[in-house]
């Protein structure tokens, strides 16, 4: 085909024009729409949890009948995804006109959000609704303004077998580092060869992010500071937490090599490792695999410490978009959402936390052992993100933490690094 | 000899010598229908890749998170893909996994086909077989890699438990991964060469290898001074197609590394597809898009002047 001047030109222009009018739609659309009026219409629920088919006849064989019957003249249609998937969605749904009217995030999300005004502020009245757990509700504000409410809740702690712990003569799980450290290199086992056979501490099973972050809040350090825009994480409380994982495994006390794979039982559950960093949700995950651990009392869990005790909080909340031609039918289902009835099952199902204080005496509760943990010490609960640069900053922790981690760099110049590459992000807000 | 003209009246009721149109315009109108019959194509290619590729090179001049209008934002992102060290680990991982993965891929399916070639027994289900692959989902496949290459229970460290060796730990091995990620990617890719060969050797003359065969020239002769030289066009083909194939290799790091450990087996796509669609640096990703689009572009015209491209078919 022959290329004229002219063809290019247009072509050119064609793909500006595109770019152009396909990227400058404002996702805020009509910016914060009210949500008075009557609910009504037919909205969308992206959701990244409620996985699977016990998820799905949980949501929409139980809860979302519920939530017809007090809003007959509402539809809800679902779109599920992943966690992992979740910014994808997100990505495509704003870039092409279609972004959900009710969307469920993690916690962290918020700030990016809703400074680029993709989510629309719910009500202040909606956080003196129910007793929510301390701290519960401080990532869901943004600029002072409220913007999610909190479906479930899943924290980090540090379960360790109490049958290991016995064998060693260890009375008590460890109070600060240097404990966590010996204990670790006391309760570790190797064979003739002098291969691992079982780590005394595994920090790696889960996300190397959120382990990190757990530890540097028990350091006492922050990520940023108040304003999201200063990064605080690289003075020594943010590289003492990511050293004491290249010790842990300078003493041969753990590996990395060692996480759990996924879809396989954890490290602890395998015997694989005295003390493991696990989600609650691992009692539900015992309870089905492994349910002689529980019933023979081998499992504990404790609160990680060393400046202070500190536990990651995680979680799932849902907003409203803001650009959702049906605001008062999204709204509605955003405070359903928030509802005890809605979070206890959505709760039970996952093996999660319930934020709100009253389902701290219900039965799912009272029978999970780490759930209850997380209850009673979420005063000591710590969120990640903070900064609207959060999206961007996430994805680079893991990997830059993983390079000191496999010995390509010093804990120090992982953390600097780190925090380069965070201002950075900070700078192109 | 004089020309004898008919009479008058023959010349009148007859008609006369059928007259072909004027070149120019029989040229114009297989022009025309032959734009005709590609026009669906094109405009296929048009809308789904001309429109993109262009929008992509315009957003890659601006800032655009996905969440609010793009900005312009002249160089700056390319010129933060200088200074960025995980790209360049990218771009050599990506490199490291073309260079093996395609020449290893193409030998090992050349050999095949020529094998194939052959009147063998049952050689439609080998032929299957290994064209299995190739039209699996990558995902699919990359998971049952995933626990192929589990270090406690996987295929991989059973048989090598077998004879007598340790097998590391692939996945969370900086040494390993890669090397890991390349085998799927040469496993996966043989099927479609294969095939491309096969084709090539059944149509090579035969009359050629008579001629060969009657001058006294070995079997290994007659492959290197006959069969190479003959397959200069399908190497081409398959060589172009499966570095362009390599360099967008996604899935397998997807499912079986992440881009880990340590961003050992990041690839170019997958960092774009970080950038785009979790850190939400949409300008970003196209300015890194056009850098893969620039290198592809650049190997083919090498290979293209290397190999003579398809002109021993000409």
């Amino acid at each position: 085909m022959e290329y004229t001047r002219r063809s290019v030109l247009t072509a050119l222009g064609l793909g500006a024009f595109a770019a152009a009018t396909g990227c400058s739609a404002s996702p805020s659309g009509d910016g914060q729409a009210a949500a008075d009026g009557p609910a009504e219409g037919e909205i969308t629920l992206l959701t990244p949890i409620f996985e699977g088919s016990t998820g799905k006849q949980l949501l929409e064989g139980k809860l979302l009948p519920a939530f017809k019957q007090k809003n007959p003249n509402v539809t809800v249609k679902v779109d599920y995804t992943t966690y992992a998937a979740l910014n994808e969605k997100l990505t495509t749904g704003l870039a092409g006109g279609l972004m959900p009217d009710v969307v469920m995030l993690g916690v962290g999300w918020i700030p990016p959000f809703a400074h680029k005004k993709v989510l629309a502020p719910l009500p202040d009245s909606l956080a003196t609704r129910f007793d929510y757990e301390d701290r519960v509700l401080e990532p869901s504000r943004y600029d002072g303004k409220l913007y999610a409410l909190p479906l479930v809740l899943d924290t980090r702690i540090v379960t360790y077998r109490k049958d290991m712990f016995a064998e060693a003569g260890i009375k008590q799980p460890p109070k600060d580092w240097a404990e966590l450290r010996a204990m670790a290199k006391e309760l570790a086992r190797t064979d003739g060869s002098g291969k691992l056979t079982r780590v005394g501490f595994d920090p790696f099973s889960i996300d190397l992010r959120q382990c990190w972050e757990t530890f540097l809040f028990a350091n006492d350090g922050n990520l940023f500071d108040e304003s999201g825009q200063q990064v605080k994480f690289n003075d020594e409380r943010g590289v003492e937490a990511l050293q004491l994982f290249l010790d842990v495994i300078k003493d041969k006390s753990g590996d990395y090599s060692f996480k759990s794979a996924a879809g396989q039982p954890s490290t602890l559950a395998q015997g694989r490792s005295a003390m493991m960093m696990a989600n609650n949700s691992l009692w539900v995950q015992l309870k089905e695999q492994n349910p002689e651990l529980l019933a023979e009392d081998k499992v504990g869990a404790f609160i990680l410490a060393n400046k202070v005790p500190a536990m990651l909080q995680g979680g799932t909340l849902v907003a409203r978009s803001a650009s959702t031609k049906h605001a008062a039918a999204a709204q509605a289902l955003v405070e359903f959402m928030g509802t005890p009835e809605t979070i206890l099952p959505t709760a039970a199902q996952r093996g999660s936390v319930p934020g709100v204080q009253d389902l701290r005496t219900s039965d799912y509760v009272k029978n999970n052992g780490f759930v209850k943990l997380a209850l009673d010490n979420m005063n000591k609960a710590r969120s990640e993100g903070g900064t609207p640069a959060w999206m961007e900053i996430r994805e680079k922790i893991k990997t830059t933490l993983e390079t000191a981690v496999v010995g390509q760099r010093t804990a120090q110049q992982a953390i600097d690094e780190l925090a380069n590459l965070s201002k950075q992000a900070i700078s192109r807000l | 000899m004089a020309v004898i003209s008919p009479p008058a009246r023959v010349r009148d009721a007859a008609p006369g010598p059928a007259t072909t149109p004027p070149p120019g315009r029989l040229l114009r109108s297989r022009r025309r229908a032959g734009l005709l019959m590609v026009a669906p194509a094109l405009l296929h290619a048009l809308i789904w890749i001309g429109i993109p590729l262009v929008a992509a090179v315009v957003l890659s001049f601006t800032s655009y998170d996905v969440l609010t209008p793009p900005r312009f934002a002249g160089l700056d992102n390319f010129r933060d893909l200088l200074g960025d060290d995980v790209f360049r680990r990218a771009v050599l991982n990506t490199s490291v996994y073309t260079f093996f993965t395609v020449p290893v891929a193409m030998a090992i399916a050349l050999l095949i086909a020529l094998m194939l070639n052959a009147k063998l027994a049952g050689r439609a289900i080998f032929r299957t077989a290994i064209f299995i692959p190739q039209v699996t989902a990558t995902i699919a496949v990359a998971l049952v890699w995933l626990w192929i290459y589990d270090p406690r229970s996987g295929l991989a460290n059973a048989i090598l438990s077998f004879l007598g060796l340790d097998g590391p730990n692939w996945l969370s091995s900086t040494s390993w991964a890669m090397p890991a990620v390349i085998v799927v990617g040469i496993w996966q890719g043989i099927g479609l060469k294969m095939l491309i060969y096969l084709a090539a050797l059944q149509s090579l003359p035969t009359e050629l290898y008579e001629a060969a065969a009657v001058d006294g020239a070995s079997k290994v002769r007659q492959f290197i001074s006959l069969t190479l030289p003959l397959l200069k066009p399908a190497t081409f083909f398959v060589f172009v197609t499966s570095v362009i194939g390599a360099f967008q290799s996604f899935d397998q790091v997807y499912i079986l590394t992440d881009g880990g450990p340590a961003n050992s087996t990041t690839m170019m796509t997958y960092e774009i597809y970080k950038s785009a669609f979790r850190e939400f640096r949409m300008g970003y990703a196209c300015a890194q898009s056009l850098v893969l689009f620039a290198l592809l572009l650049v190997l083919t015209l090498v290979n293209r002047r290397i190999t003579g491209g398809d002109r021993a078919s000409r």
